[in-house]
């Protein structure tokens, strides 16, 4: 009897995560199209969403929990598998966590994909649980979003930002492919992008390459790369000093703008409540911030408070960028100064500034530009003042999450109609500054936390600007273990589906730091490279097999920004898992009783999931995953509305409001053009850091952006003539999908996804022709080889690689020999990292190798 | 791996702005080639032969058709099915399997039983079925509206021309066979002619399709300096042009051996095989385009 | 009733999505697409543009392909659908010769996706050993516009760049968007009239 369904689910190909629905002929996948009744994709989906058959039925998949029989641990080197029972492998695992829970919890290292979300919260619940603060997303942060993440959360409450697509007229891109690539909420920009582009929505793109959204761009601004802050703020010093040109209203009711600013840099307070103060002209005399109806809050001048003469933040701002001129810019990032004086003005008229607009009858700022930064100009040492600086452009005339201007991805949300959940809005904390309502990653991006000794992998107590550190996998963690007297060495790594290997930097040195870590256990679904370290490799189900009922929360991580629906999905097995695999969460959740650290870890679920209610899980009683799935969807939209209801309809969706999106008129919060905690955290962290023997450059911790240049920059020797930089392909996640031969064979039809994109000119001039294959060499001798790709679409200076490809494992054999891994050049260390976010600098200089 | 170089080789000709015909040339591809060069010698043979009155060219006709028949089956991805090609009212394919249909039974017939009405019948229909073989080849590349070498009035002309030099190539070759009654000074000479012919034909060509599309200019391009140029110059030039002239020109000097007149059928039959083979080879497509714009990649 | 296509240069992104979600409908073989996208890069640096021409076949009214065919295998259905009879395929790819706009492939052998490992579950079940030996090409997903769907092609996009319906109708979408858009055919010069329209990229 033929069986013939269509069954609703989530992606899981990137963090994406668009909702599916699955057509399955005789239990065999063969279709997957987009789910027209979720917000999340509309119904359409990239090129690897419908190639996921592919994945799930990759004939090199594990099968069954595999344990290594070679001791010796190298790339290259065949562990020498042998097959083993699950009850075998999950005893191995328990008797080895064991010891490590007893001894120190702290010697448990846990590292995942950025790729498959779904692991993130039964991992963080997991870590919290067992007690390790040390747990990252494999070069996740490091690349991507130290800086960009962290700035969202601080100035949008949100992990991402987009221009506000249906109402933008001018939205200058740094770096950013919102809406014309891969990543987060990729295909509702796609559609959203195109409806602003038939719009008339004016796009310029700053970005070394122009590709993706510079190739759908009005304008193309090629730059070299890690530039961007000089670029950014000689255009505020055009709008600020030149055009005089600002949002006084947003400026003062919305940032700290108005905050005094004493001769020390920092804030004056109130001597009773330690609050900043602010100059209220109609009064005259300082008030502070939260003063009710503080309406005439000065921005300019200069006044005695308190027995000093302080001056508002935003005089500071004014006067520090007056050092930024165009023609100083156009000398770091080849922009031409005219240029930038054009684009300052344009983005300064085209603000609007005063104007409104009538929503749902309400009455609301009309700011149609955005600033919009993201992976190519955070990925920099410099991330924290690139973001920071470009994020000013939006703050100076105020579209920041009004209509028309950069938009957080949904920083408020109250909730499903008949529940009221999720709910979460932002919030005024310490010196009025925003608390996000929600976030993604351990740690909030505001308050700063006060700089610790670190007691972690990271160092991350000392950076709480950052989310993760190199030093996960750098060739200097030792060292700095040591400087700063880590009382523990990570002794067992449980991995999920990360390929660190590709993913982080120079295999070599990540190869190093693995090789020393005595026990890997990795949940994964093919072998690869990161294998060759592994002790034990658990067959992992693949998104297409396993379940979650969180795949797209939280709605600031990849939910679509700007009016429309909410949506919440469900994942779930569309296919039975084949041989032995199992899914990871719930093989996590077994372990959690096996180490008797149930009590825990349901704890830590009920706040993680926000489980309320009947729906709380009791501290003793053991859950399968797929009953605290349920209590979870249960908490959130009613008993009626179980695990049961979500596989049957798939997806939840209601409308948002006006005052959801369009949030910061509607609520009482600020954000920092002046980020006066940066002295306080300098003055903390620096003896730490001074005490354990490290460097420390106070420049870095400037309350005012500058532009700080990237180890490239600094680089002496003329014979390396080129940038290298590389950039997120729409056809590939990270190393993951290179091994799924439908998009493996997309890209070998694509001119730029497997080569070396180099200028035209520049080629002809070096003597090369299309299609050569050259060896690149960093000034650290590292070496990676492709084809060169000639093409007028590149900075003359630059080389830009695409994604992270470049597999040598015989385990991927579609993978294998394809494409260029350029991570391959990037050194992992101190001197490489930021600082002030521990971001990695992925942007290096190179040379074509004789 | 084969199969995987074969794939990349797919996907790079896709990827190319001007993409390569390789169906008509490489792999199983080789055996279209082989089949057009047989039929269209085989009807030149048949032609001449019966204008001459050499009869053993006859059988060589009929033997070189039937070959290019097994050529053309050893072509086609489901020879099984060669008996629906009949579709001739617009296509020149079915048009030549009329031809052949025609010729094969009809040669047969005649020259098993030259006599009396069958023969005459047999006669007939073969000699209608290699005129169609004669005209259909070029036909068939001309109306290929993807490669524009081919998509040429031209073309016909040159293939038909080739044709009848094949005819005369072949019977000169059967000369040291036991050619009596034949003339191989005349057939000598007459082959001289076409081959000049020929070779002015062949310029022509080229002239014109270097002054068309851009597609057509670099099939030239391949042609005299790309994938086909080997096969061009040694073979189509070289072998099948100038050695027949000069060898031809040399006979107005004196008379020539029959070897020498074999050798030089020889040579022609082999420009012949390689004329068709360098033009199928230089084929590209029209390429992508977006309305008004022309590729800005190098054309190298 | 006249199917046709209009594909937006302005919208479409190069995301491939409409090359991979056909792949998957069709489950064709490695090397053959019926849709697929190719980046073509004109101007010099930094006047420079790439951009992403979405294609498939055109469906031409008066379609070359049909006319080489010795065999009647390639012909026009309803709707003026440029198909092919497989049954009636030899494999002789004057077609391919004849189509201006490289929309046929040759299927020469059965292979998957995973060389030397057989055949997926999904392979089995979508290929056909009647494929084998003939021309394949897009029919503009006939059975699904038929069952009241959009081309596979169409339904993804999630650009939305490719807009499907009848040209006939002048009130179609597809009419609207080819008349007010200043739709262009490719190479119109040939005489072909293809049914899919390009909208400008600026």
């Amino acid at each position: 009897m033929t069986t013939d369904q269509w069954i609703a689910s989530t992606c899981g190909l990137c963090y994406g995560t668009c909702s599916i629905r699955a057509h399955v002929v005789d239990d065999v996948l063969v279709k997957i199209e987009g789910n027209p009744e979720s917000a999340i994709g509309r119904g359409r989906l990239c090129g690897k969403g419908v190639a996921g058959i592919m994945t799930l039925y990759d004939p090199n998949r594990v099968n069954v929990p595999l344990r290594r029989t070679n001791p010796v641990k190298g790339k290259g080197v065949d562990p020498g598998w042998r097959e083993i029972s699950w009850d075998e492998a999950l005893d191995e695992v328990t008797a080895r966590l064991t010891k490590v829970h007893d001894d120190d919890p702290r010697k448990l290292f846990i590292q995942r994909t950025t790729t498959n979300t779904a692991i993130r919260a039964p991992m963080m619940m997991f870590a919290a649980a067992f007690g390790t603060p040390n747990s990252w997303a494999a070069g996740g942060g490091l690349h991507c979003g130290n800086g960009a993440h962290l700035i969202g959360g601080l100035y949008h409450a949100s992990w991402s930002l987009v221009p506000d697509f249906k109402h933008c007229r001018l939205a200058i891109y740094f770096g950013a492919s919102k809406g014309h690539g891969a990543g987060h909420v990729s295909c509702t920009n796609m559609q959203d992008a195109a409806d602003a582009r038939a719009r008339g929505m004016r796009l310029v793109v700053v970005d070394p390459m122009a590709n993706f959204a510079s190739a759908k761009a009005n304008e193309w601004v090629p730059i070299r790369p890690g530039t961007d802050a000089a670029l950014a703020l000689a255009m505020v010093d055009v709008i600020l000093n030149d055009l005089g040109v600002w949002d006084a209203e947003y400026l003062a009711q919305k940032t700290n703008a108005p905050y005094l600013i004493g001769p020390d840099g920092c804030y004056v307070r109130d001597a009773e409540t330690g609050k900043p103060l602010v100059w209220d002209a109609a009064r005259g005399h300082a008030v502070r911030y939260d003063t009710p109806d503080g309406a005439a809050l000065a921005l300019e001048g200069a006044y005695d408070v308190a027995g000093v003469r302080a001056r508002p933040a935003f005089v500071l701002l004014r006067e520090h960028v007056r050092q930024f001129s165009p023609e100083w810019a156009e000398r770091i990032s080849t922009v031409p100064a005219a240029t930038i004086r054009r684009l300052a003005r344009e983005f300064a008229t085209e603000a609007m500034v005063g104007s409104t607009i009538v929503l749902d009858g309400k009455r609301l700022p009309y700011r149609p530009v955005a600033a919009i930064y993201f992976r190519g100009s955070q990925g920099h040492k410099n991330s924290v003042y690139n973001c920071f600086a470009i994020e000013l452009l939006n703050q100076v005339v105020g579209a920041a999450d009004v209509v028309g201007g950069a938009l957080g991805f949904n920083p408020v949300c109250y909730g499903h109609p008949e529940t009221g959940k999720p709910w979460y809005e932002p919030k005024s904390g310490p010196d009025g500054l925003m608390i996000t309502g929600t976030w993604v990653a351990p740690h909030l991006p505001y308050p700063i936390s006060d700089p610790k000794h670190p007691s972690t992998m990271s160092l991350g107590g000392l950076f709480p600007l950052g989310m993760f550190g190199p030093t996960m996998a750098s060739s200097d963690q030792e060292e700095l273990w040591t400087k700063f007297g880590l009382p523990y060495r990570p002794e067992v790594m449980l991995n999920y589906g990360a390929n660190s290997l590709l993913s982080v930097g120079n295999s070599d040195t990540v190869a190093e730091t693995l090789a020393r870590i005595p026990f890997i256990v990795s949940f994964d679904i093919t072998l690869t490279e990161f294998s060759e370290f592994a002790d034990l490799v658990l067959p992992d189900a693949s998104y297409l097999e396993a379940l979650d009922s969180r795949p797209n929360v939280p709605f600031i991580f990849n939910h679509p920004a700007g009016l429309g629906a909410w949506s919440w999905p469900v994942r779930q097995p569309v296919v039975p898992p084949a041989g032995q695999r199992r899914s990871a969460a719930e093989v996590l959740i077994a372990l959690v009783d096996r180490l008797g650290i149930r009590e825990e870890f349901n704890a830590v679920a009920n706040t993680h999931l926000k489980l309320d209610g009947p729906h709380r899980l009791e501290f003793g009683t053991p859950y399968r995953h797929e009953e605290i799935c349920d209590r979870e969807l249960k908490s959130h939209f009613g008993a009626e509305r179980g695990l049961a209801w979500f596989k049957e309809h798939g997806v939840i969706s209601w409308p948002k409001r006006v005052e959801e999106v369009y949030w910061r008129a509607f609520l009482d919060v600020r954000v920092p053009v002046y980020w006066e905690f940066l002295i306080g955290l300098n003055r903390k962290a620096k003896p730490i850091a001074n005490a354990a023997g490290l460097d420390w450059d106070d420049a870095w911790y400037d309350p005012l952006p500058r532009w700080m240049p990237c180890p490239s920059h600094e680089v002496q020797d003329g014979a390396f003539d080129l940038w290298g930089f590389y950039y997120r392909d729409t056809l590939h996640t990270n190393s993951f999908t290179n091994e799924n031969p439908w998009l493996d064979e997309a890209s070998r039809l694509d001119p730029f996804s497997y080569t070396i994109a180099l200028n035209a000119a520049t080629g002809r001039r070096k003597g090369l022709r299309d299609g050569q294959p050259v060896t690149l060499e960093s000034p650290h001798g590292r070496r990676v080889r492709g084809r060169v790709h000639l093409t007028e679409t590149v900075h003359p200076e630059c080389v830009g690689i695409g994604g992270c490809a470049g597999h040598w494992a015989k385990t991927l054999p579609i993978a294998r020999g394809k494409g260029v891994m350029f991570n391959d050049l990037l050194e992992v260390d101190w001197a490489h990292g930021s600082p002030v976010n521990l971001n990695l600098d992925t942007c290096v200089k190179l040379r074509i190798a004789p | 791996m084969a199969r995987s170089a074969t794939s990349d080789r797919l996907l790079a000709d896709l990827g190319a702005t001007f993409r390569p015909q390789r169906q008509w040339v490489e792999g199983r591809g080789i055996w279209l080639i082989v089949g057009h060069f047989l039929s269209g010698v085989g009807a030149g043979t048949w032609l001449f032969s019966l204008w001459l009155g050499y009869r053993p060219g006859l059988g060589l006709a009929l033997a070189a058709v039937a070959l290019s028949g097994l050529a053309h089956l050893a072509f086609l991805g489901r020879g099984a099915r060669f008996w629906k090609m009949y579709r001739a009212r617009t296509s020149w394919i079915a048009r030549g399997f009329v031809g052949m249909t025609l010729f094969l039974p009809g040669a047969a017939l005649y020259v098993l039983r030259p006599g009396g009405a069958l023969g005459g019948l047999g006669l007939a229909l073969a000699t209608a079925g290699a005129v169609v073989l004669i005209v259909y080849k070029g036909n068939v590349y001309a109306a290929s509206k993807g490669v524009p070498f081919w998509n040429s009035p031209v073309l016909p002309i040159l293939y038909a021309t080739y044709a009848i030099r094949g005819g005369l190539a072949l019977l000169l070759v059967a000369l040291p066979l036991g050619g009596r009654g034949l003339d191989a000074h005349g057939v000598g000479f007459l082959e001289l002619w076409v081959a000049v012919s020929a070779a002015v034909m062949l310029g022509f060509y080229l002239g014109v399709m270097r002054s068309t599309n851009l597609a057509a200019q670099r099939s030239v391009a391949e042609l005299v300096r790309g994938r086909a140029a080997p096969a061009f110059y040694l073979g189509t030039v070289g072998v099948g042009l100038v050695v027949p002239i000069l060898v031809g020109a040399a006979g107005f000097a004196g008379p020539l051996s029959q070897v020498v007149l074999a050798a030089v059928g020889a040579t022609s039959l082999a420009g012949d095989f390689f004329a068709k083979y360098a033009i199928a080879k230089a084929g590209v497509y029209i390429p992508l385009m977006p309305a008004g714009r022309g590729p800005a990649a190098p054309a190298a | 009733m006249r199917y046709g296509m209009a594909i937006d240069l302005k919208r479409c992104i190069g995301c491939y999505g409409c090359q991979l979600s056909c792949k998957a409908e069709h489950g064709t073989p490695p090397g053959v697409f019926f849709a697929r996208v190719v980046k073509r890069e004109f101007g010099t640096f930094p006047n420079t543009q790439l951009v992403y021409l979405p294609t498939l076949c055109f469906h031409c009214t008066n379609a070359p392909c049909v006319d080489v065919c010795p065999t009647g295998a390639s012909h026009y259905r309803e709707g003026g659908v440029v198909d092919i009879t497989k049954d009636d395929c030899v494999g002789c790819r004057a077609c391919m010769q004849a189509c201006p706009y490289g929309a046929r492939y040759f299927n020469e052998t059965q292979t998957g996706y995973f060389p030397g490992q057989g055949l997926t579950p999904y392979e089995q079940k979508k290929y056909a050993a009647q494929n084998v030996g003939i021309v394949l090409k897009c029919n503009f997903c006939i059975d699904r516009v038929q069952a009241g769907l959009e081309p596979a092609c169409v339904a993804n996009c999630a650009a939305r760049a490719r807009t499907f319906g009848d040209l006939d109708d002048p009130h179609s979408e597809v009419s609207q968007l080819v008349r007010l858009r200043g739709g262009e055919q490719l190479q119109p010069e040939l005489g072909t009239r293809p049914n899919v329209y390009y909208l400008p990229p600026a």
